[in-house]
């Protein structure tokens, strides 16, 4: 049997309103937005402790300040995810603290260690992308109120990031030498891991309840064009290689989507293509600094718990 | 209130070249927020000696995350104007910047944005 406002919500949802509470949502609809709700806060969340790493090789005290601003940032975000997750019935302290690693809901992406300020400057550039095409479209089509609004301040900060990604990578481009062999080597293995964030192609997912609840309003590959034609035009207006061209009106990989990665080795192999299978079980494995990264934050918790 | 001083409107001072180089100043936003450099008060002073821009600046905060890029954005929009080929920056702590140094319409474009100055 249909809940009691199936209706009633599929109804306010064809007439482009929002949901403001629990009381408007099927059981359905609360479970698809309490999942995007995850990805989202666990994927800023995760963000703090993979920048952080990576900060300390801030070149500059100034560099290192901007750095630090932004993981201050992306913690800022997590928590908004999450403090309506909390509205909605869950454990914040439980989705924190007390979570297995391998159940964060992130990107495969971040699994991968950050290992220098280019590192983490082209992570600003291209991941920061990722997340602000993502959130956008949830900003601009999202059906549920209090995420929406909670969203708008959330686009100017990474706006913030996104600059900081830009900046250093051109700064770093125009040094030129050794300096741009690693912004290059960077792109290189970031690039793909990016382009794999939005999930996926269109055509192997057939249905998604994100979009009949407008909880999102573009598909996957709508995403991740939009992400191409920001990402792809940056690069190369820098002097940066990337795997990918224009044609007509959207953008073509040059290498097999998917194919395979060592992430010890940070290479992709464009010679060995993948099935999404694949790429599934490495994500559900996840990388190499899940565990390391999510102890950052959840291993000094249960010291200053008052024991009842 | 007495409007901040320091604004193109009110610099009344300057000469024509470094009227220019305030009005050059105020097309650059803060990277945190949608507020030009001049509104928000940051810019303490400008002087050019023989294509030698000098600005005074400040921070809203001594460790302000955008202060690289506001710096690079400064020394790159400045260099853009003709008979400017070199480009100082002199920061100042003192007088420390307040909301007070806001211009009416940087007040203005902060409360639009949501922040209570």
């Amino acid at each position: 049997m249909e809940p009691a406002n199936s209706a009633a919500l599929e109804a306010l949802l064809k007439r482009g309103e929002l949901v403001e509470s629990t009381s408007e949502m099927t059981p359905d609809y609360l479970r698809e937005l309490k999942h995007t709700l995850l990805v989202s806060g666990d994927t800023e969340l995760i963000s703090a402790p993979a920048y952080y790493l990576a900060a300390r090789k801030a070149p500059s005290v100034n560099a290192f300040m901007t750095g630090i601003a932004i993981i201050q940032d992306e913690l800022a975000h997590a928590h908004i995810a999450y403090h309506i997750l909390e509205e909605l019935g869950e454990s914040q302290e439980a989705l924190i603290f007390k979570r297995d690693p391998k159940a964060f809901r992130y990107p495969y992406a971040f699994d991968v260690p950050l290992e220098s300020w280019t590192e983490l400057v082209v992570a600003n550039a291209m991941y920061d992308q990722a997340g602000f095409c993502l959130l956008g479209d949830i900003h601009e089509h999202g059906s549920y109120g209090p995420w929406k609004r909670g969203l708008v301040k959330v686009m100017a900060e990474e706006n913030f990031h996104l600059r900081n990604g830009r900046n250093w990578s051109k700064r770093i481009s125009l040094a030129g030498g050794d300096a741009r062999d690693e912004l290059q080597r960077a792109v290189d293995w970031m690039f793909p891991l990016t382009v794999e964030w939005f999930g996926l192609p269109d055509n192997l997912k057939q249905h998604s309840a994100q979009l009949d609840y407008r909880l999102k309003g573009l598909t996957n590959d709508q995403l991740r064009q939009q992400w191409l034609s920001t990402v792809v035009p940056f690069m190369e207006s820098i002097g940066i290689q990337v795997p990918a061209h224009k044609e007509g009106d959207g953008y073509v990989l040059d290498y097999p989507f998917p194919c395979t990665f060592d992430a010890d080795e940070k290479h992709w192999d464009f010679k060995d293509p993948c099935s999404w299978d694949a790429v599934l079980k490495r994500w559900r494995a996840r990388g190499p600094r899940n565990a390391e990264m999510v102890a950052l934050f959840q291993e000094s918790f249960s010291k200053f718990q008052v024991r009842a | 209130m007495s409007p901040p001083i320091f604004s193109p409107l009110f610099h009344a001072g300057a000469g024509p070249l470094e009227s220019r180089l305030w009005s050059a100043l105020a097309e650059i936003d803060d990277p945190e927020m949608p507020v030009n450099l001049v509104d928000l008060g940051l810019i303490y002073g400008i002087s050019v000696d023989r294509g030698c821009a000098a600005v005074r600046l400040t921070f809203t905060a001594m460790g302000c995350p955008a202060s690289d890029m506001i710096m690079a954005d400064i020394r790159e929009r400045l260099l853009a104007e003709p008979g400017i080929e070199e480009v100082r920056l002199d920061i100042v702590w003192d007088p420390p910047w307040t909301s007070a140094r806001l211009t009416a319409d940087g007040r203005e474009a902060l409360r639009a944005w949501g922040l209570s100055v």
